[in-house]
């Protein structure tokens, strides 16, 4: 399986065997909504489960009815003292919180919950009439799968929309510097097995996003790996690097400053080689060890770039790279999260890598215009209630595929909501509920991902329900 | 349902040209019924010519590295029309591409309008087989294969230099071919990816890689080999040494020389004939070539040829693509060291006519097409986009069937080419039936399709009509009618429906050892399994998408 949260290639079985902090969260809501759908009202969820739950404020749920199984919207409200489901009055479902999780009871969960039985023609058809009176469609969310990214960009196509999936614009920091200066880069297995120094430059958030990266880089063989960790590395994270093998050397620095950092070190390194008197009393034996390194790679998450105008910090970075190839090997590792598989999916179907509008029945595209953001800023404070908002989630991440100032500016906007937790349009977890094709994020093997038997769901993937929207 | 069209001139290059009926039922053509006959649809087509679909062997339309040029290239993109306008009413052959690489949905319908019917992809990463074949899956009209890149990949770089035995290579290559569902085995630059890895930045034939110690001779002789005893139907297709390099025709040489024998084909040959001669030290070795081409009937080439204007070159070489990094204009550049298994430069580039090297490129392409005699073994390829896209390809019709016409694209070129160069001498005109036999009849046969290729019977009935005119790229630029399996199309530049498709495989039996050694050596090697990478041939498969299978036919 690719794993759902940091978009590494591992054979973990099942979710309990990828081991990392970011994904208590993640598989809380998820373990939730399985349980909701399977189990209740037998099973126990803990507080923080539903707690994650009651903060996304709507999770779909199967109930029984008539001997079939449908879905049913349930509302969880902060003072529910227990969840029911029903069905035209007909109670469907019903639980006391006491029985549900037993240790909510601090919660103070006392109101009933009400539940509406989904009609899913019935929401195509409302889904249709909002997009047909719709003068702008945006598409937006996190694609993780090629089905779903090739049902996108044709949904886009019929409805003449703006197609933004490139979540914070992790990934556009890096194609907007490639597109530049180009870019020097390496594949996962080949800097693994062909690197003998690694560039790690962030902190320790890379970490949370990419748990198992320094076992993935390790070649598990006793070559002396170095790797540099560049920026704001606690000794949790020198451990971590440490413990899959690398010798570990670490520089505190202001991530701003790495270019110029770097761009030092270059002129020390050819001191070193020309031999200018005294240079080899100047360098420490770090340089001298990173001068000699035969293939340096260097590694950032773009998620994890707290950096204004960051995609000129990479274009910075690129060069510096591609000035250090002209005597030696040395390349750029950019990971990115699940944008990796939208933006391979729309370019090759566009000529585009996303942040394209159809609307004039042709794609365009425009990085900065066409970003969700600035469609939301434009359609804020507009009276005009035909802007339509498009939100697709087919992965697990915990966080809202939303920045704060986005969900602020859905202002009016409708909203079709097509994700694992919305009541109309529940959608799978690609690769986890549902098999699907993804890109490993350094985007060079696309991998088919069948589901875990355990984790096999009934909720339909996203790429169903945009095909069943037409004009 | 049963289609006739008469009054046309058939061409298919195997019966002797001349005006007869085609007649096709259901999918594929048929035998001529007895007079009285009813046909659902017919079609009389007098001052026309009928001939099968077109074939290109040799063009980047999926993968890895032509998805990199599209992003790094969106400024070079035009005002470009997407799948939603089925219908066109204005003519579109009259517009360049939107881009030296477009998006899928436009290769397929350019492809299309100028009638050929099946495109095959040239070098497929195994790390990214399968986005190769998404990538031609989302091609419209089009047949599809492609060719697994081989020759670098460190594990059997492993077991070259440890000299397992070849039956454990032949195992590996027909699992490899078999896993990513390619159809051909392609080396480019035989180890050169890999040593450049280890910042070696020469390798000829005869040179040592400077980690495993082994030489592209010995790669090449060991992959052709593997070829020969799987019974591909097409050749080792070999990308040579020494890209672009003046004097590489010694490598070049040496390179056929190396398979012994064996089968070969040489693909992009315009980049691999060049002597050292001339007022630049770069000269047309294109003589040399077409003169062991035309005595070894083992060997076949497609020519990469070269046509004025923007483009975008991309290929696995990435060793001579970062040699040229200073040539790229606009001056950016990807190169990508990947997975274990090769890599891929990507450097945009235009061509000039007024540039010395540029033009005696432009001329030695069309040398070797006017010198070698049997146009069976020669093709007709651009190495799309590398020498220029696929769209000039009627444009390059008539320079080989128009003297005069090609004399005044020469009469244009620097004054240093046109003293150095022999074209002028060579006064041949290629006609009809050779032009024909170069794009489906020859292509067919290299890559073993028999249900291709020709208007026999029992071919697909993948037609095309032309309407006959005295210019050749004209003609060829917008057919009247394209039949894919006996359905209409297409006609007169509008698109009337979708086609089903292929996806062309080789068919390999794989030894089951291999299968579970690969398991285990797998995961060591990249950190994941195989079953991730494997294609599966359902995957292929869909509603409008089938596969076929090739295999040598040893008859």
């Amino acid at each position: 399986m690719i794993c759902p949260f940091c978009s590494l290639l591992c054979d973990a079985n099942n979710l309990n065997e990828i081991h990392c902090d970011r994904r208590t969260a993640s598989i809380a809501k998820y373990e939730l909504r399985k349980r909701l759908s399977m189990e209740m009202p037998q099973s126990q969820i803990d507080s923080e489960s539903l707690l994650t739950a009651i903060e996304a404020s709507m999770v779909s749920a199967l109930v029984q009815r008539f001997g079939e199984k449908c879905h049913v919207a349930v509302s969880i409200a902060r003072d529910g003292s227990g969840i029911s489901a029903s069905v035209d009055g007909q109670i469907l479902l019903e639980t006391e919180v006491g029985r549900l999780c037993a240790p909510m009871a601090k919660q103070e969960i006392t109101k009933a919950l009400e539940a509406k039985e989904i009609d899913s023609q019935r929401w195509l058809q409302s889904a249709n009439e909002s997009l047909r009176r719709a003068k702008r469609i945006l598409v937006t969310g996190r694609v993780s799968s090629v089905a779903t990214a090739r049902s996108a960009v044709a949904f886009a196509a019929r409805f003449n929309a703006t197609l933004d999936f490139a979540e914070f614009g992790n990934v556009f920091k890096n194609v907007l510097a490639m597109q530049r200066v180009g870019m020097n880069s390496v594949s996962l297995a080949e800097a693994r097995d062909r690197t003998d120094q690694f560039i790690v430059i962030g902190d320790d958030t890379i970490l949370q996003t990419v748990p198992r990266m320094p076992i993935a880089l390790s070649s598990g063989e006793s070559r002396g790996q170095t790797v540099l960790l560049l920026g704001d590395f606690s000794m949790a994270s020198h451990a971590a690097w440490r413990n899959a093998g690398f010798d570990v050397w670490s520089v505190k620095c202001d991530l701003k400053s790495v270019p110029s950092a770097l761009a030092q070190w270059s002129k020390w390194s050819d001191d070193l080689q020309s031999d200018s008197p005294n240079s080899k009393s100047l360098v420490s034996p770090l340089f001298q060890r990173m001068a000699n390194a035969d293939y340096t790679t260097i590694l950032w998450c773009a998620e994890n770039l707290r950096i204004e105008q960051a995609d000129l910090w990479v274009e910075r970075i690129l060069q510096w790279i591609a000035s250090r190839n002209e005597k030696t090997r040395c390349a750029a590792l950019p990971w990115s999260s699940f944008d990796g598989t939208f933006l391979q999916v729309c370019t090759w179907l566009t000529g585009f890598p996303g942040r394209v509008s159809f609307r004039n029945g042709e794609p365009k595209y425009d990085p900065l215009r066409y970003s969700y953001e600035c469609w939301l800023k434009q359609t804020q404070g507009s009276s005009d209630p035909e802007s339509v908002v498009v939100l697709v989630d087919e992965t697990i991440a915990a966080n809202s595929f939303l920045t704060p100032l986005a969900r602020k500016l859905l202002g009016n906007n409708v909203v079709i909501e097509m994700t694992g937790s919305s009541a109309q349009f529940p959608t799978s977890i690609a690769g986890l509920e549902t098999t699907a094709d993804m890109f490993r994020a350094d985007q060079t093997v696309l991998a088919r991902v069948s589901p875990c038997s355990m984790q096999k769901g009934i909720a339909k993937p996203a790429s169903y329900w945009l095909e069943g929207l037409a004009p | 349902m049963t289609t006739r069209i008469h009054g046309a001139i058939c061409i298919d290059g195997v019966a002797e040209s001349g005006i007869r009926d085609v007649v096709f039922d259901g999918e594929t053509v048929c035998q001529v019924p007895a007079n009285g006959c009813r046909f659902d649809a017919e079609y009389y087509l007098p001052n026309h010519i009928v001939v099968a679909g077109g074939i290109d062997l040799h063009t980047h339309i999926g993968g890895g590295k032509v998805n990199i040029a599209r992003m790094l290239l969106p400024d070079l993109v035009r005002s470009q029309p997407f799948q939603s306008v089925l219908v066109e009413s204005r003519p579109n052959w009259l517009n360049p591409l939107s881009s030296p690489v477009p998006g899928t949905w436009e290769t397929g319908r350019r492809y299309l309008e100028m009638g050929y019917t099946a495109c095959f992809e040239p070098a497929v990463l195994p790390a990214n087989a399968r986005q190769a074949h998404a990538e031609m899956a989302d091609t419209p009209w089009l047949d599809t294969g492609g060719y697994l890149l081989l020759g670098n990949d460190r594990l059997l770089m492993e077991w070259i230099r440890d000299g397992v035995p070849q039956q454990q290579i032949n195992d590996y290559v027909g699992w490899m071919v078999r896993a990513h569902q390619c159809c051909a085995v392609k080396v480019v630059n035989a180890g050169g990816i890999d040593a450049f890895k280890f910042n070696q930045r020469h390798l000829s034939i005869d040179d040592q890689h400077v980690h495993y110690g082994i030489t592209p001779r010995k790669i090449l002789q060991t992959l052709s080999l593997a070829v020969e005893s799987l019974c591909l139907a097409h050749p080792l297709h070999v990308h040579c040494s020494n890209l672009g390099l003046a004097g590489n025709i010694a490598a070049t040489m040496a390179t056929i020389d190396a398979v012994e024998g064996r089968r070969l084909h040489l693909t992009h040959a315009q980049y691999h004939c060049y002597g050292i001669d001339g007022p630049h030290g770069y000269s047309s070795a294109a003589k040399q070539l077409a003169d062991r081409v035309n005595t070894d009937t083992s060997l076949s080439i497609d020519v990469g040829q070269v046509q004025f204007g923007q483009t975008v070159t991309l290929s696995g070489d990435t060793m001579h693509q970062f040699a040229n990094r200073s040539l790229a204009r606009p001056r950016k550049a990807i190169f990508q060291d990947l997975e274990c298994q090769a890599g891929c430069g990507v450097l945009p580039f235009r061509y000039r006519q007024d540039q010395y090297v540029h033009g005696l490129l432009w001329t030695i392409g069309i040398e070797l097409f006017l010198r070698v005699e049997d146009p069976l073994r020669v093709f007709l390829t651009t190495d799309h986009p590398n020498g220029a896209p696929f769209t000039s390809y009627p444009h390059l019709i008539r320079l080989l069937m128009d003297y005069d016409f090609r004399m005044s694209v020469f009469s244009r070129l620097h004054p240093d080419v046109r003293k150095s160069s022999s074209l002028p001498l060579l006064k041949r005109e290629y006609s009809i039936e050779e032009i024909i036999k170069m794009t489906r009849l020859g292509p067919a046969r290299a890559l073993g399709l028999r249900n291709r290729g020709s208007l026999e019977n029992g071919r697909l009935a993948d037609i095309v009509v032309y309407e006959q005119s005295s210019n050749p790229e004209e003609m060829f630029s917008r057919p009247r009618m394209v039949f894919r399996r006996g359905r209409l199309v297409y006609r007169d530049g509008i698109f009337l429906s979708d086609a089903a498709k292929s996806t062309i495989v080789a068919s390999i039996d794989v030894d089951s050892q291999m299968d579970s050694h690969l398991k285990e050596l797998w995961h060591h090697r990249y950190g994941y399994s195989t079953e991730m990478i494997e294609v599966q041939t359902d995957e292929l498969r869909s509603k409008m998408r089938m596969v076929e299978w090739t295999h040598l036919d040893k008859r």
